[in-house]
């Protein structure tokens, strides 16, 4: 049986800054760490989290739209996390604002270990009209 | 690796990085977390249709990942890895089979309560010499970590 997709279509002018998602759990295992840190090519990167795209997950989960490309991203290193841990994310709308005709959005989110540990902070600003890199980059 | 105390002075530039970038590479990254369904990132038939591009690109993240890298090596990661900051934008799409460079230089100092911040403008550029990415990162350095004032 197909799965039902129940996401709201995201109405980006009702979007409302400051909605908070459910938060996200998962754990992280030492082959996602081994795994990001082949990809980027580096034995000692120590945020995979990083990857993990956690930050917009429940917003993902929440609404549709068209896609999105990533404009801005900050992120801020508190404690490297450690394989075999749960963490949580917290992530919230920060902001949305419209520039040259285009609308984006602003996800911060927080992951926190089982133990309390404040691992990392992400904020994320998206396009919301992703063609546009095709428009302006071409093929 | 043990504390290393040095000084900073606003004009030093870093030890720049350089990143070959492949899909391989691009496809680990994406299903670091176990996403293994198509996007914009691993297929090129996901990226033309949602960005209208001919290929593949890399995620800004990777871009993220790769100035973290840079800055954790310039300041030891016992002090990147507590302190650190990137916020980086991105300006070009990065594809597989480009060559990116990570270069930066140290713009400002500012005392905090437990140090001193360290500002760092980063750019990045690809074999072009296109400009893809630009931004800022910091840390603080902890007074243990620099010299004396006496």
């Amino acid at each position: 049986m197909a799965e039902v997709d129940d996401r709201i279509e995201l109405d980006w002018d009702a979007l409302e800054v400051g909605e908070t998602f459910d938060k996200f759990e998962y754990l992280l295992t030492q082959e996602m760490i081994d795994t990001y840190r082949k990809g980027v090519m580096d034995s000692e990167a120590s945020f995979p989290t990083i990857a993990h795209k956690v930050d917009v997950r429940q917003y993902n989960a929440k609404y549709t739209d068209a896609g999105s490309v990533n404009a801005r991203c900050a992120f801020h290193c508190y404690n490297p996390p450690v394989a075999g841990k749960r963490l949580t994310v917290t992530a919230w709308i920060a902001d949305k604002y419209l520039r040259r005709g285009k609308n984006y959005i602003v996800t911060e989110a927080v992951s926190v270990d089982e133990d309390g540990r404040l691992i990392d902070r992400v904020i994320t600003h998206e396009l919301k009209q992703p063609s546009e890199v095709g428009k302006k980059w071409g093929g | 690796m043990g504390r290393v105390i040095r000084n900073y002075e606003e004009g030093d530039e870093i030890t720049p990085l350089v990143k070959e970038l492949t899909q391989d590479a691009i496809n680990l990254f994406e299903g670091s977390a176990g996403n293994t369904g198509p996007s914009q990132f691993t297929d090129e038939h996901a990226a033309k249709e949602v960005l209208g591009t001919e290929g593949t690109v890399a995620s800004g993240r990777m871009s993220l990942t790769f100035a973290i890298e840079t800055l954790r090596r310039y300041f030891g990661p016992d002090v990147f890895n507590h302190t650190g900051v990137v916020d980086l934008r991105f300006l070009r799409p990065i594809r597989p089979g480009d060559t990116i460079t990570f270069t930066g230089k140290v713009t400002g100092m500012t005392k905090e309560a437990n140090g001193s911040r360290i500002v760092v403008a980063i750019e990045v550029n690809n074999q072009r010499g296109d400009t893809t990415g630009v931004g800022q990162g910091s840390a603080i350095v902890p007074n243990a970590y620099l010299p004396s004032e006496d």
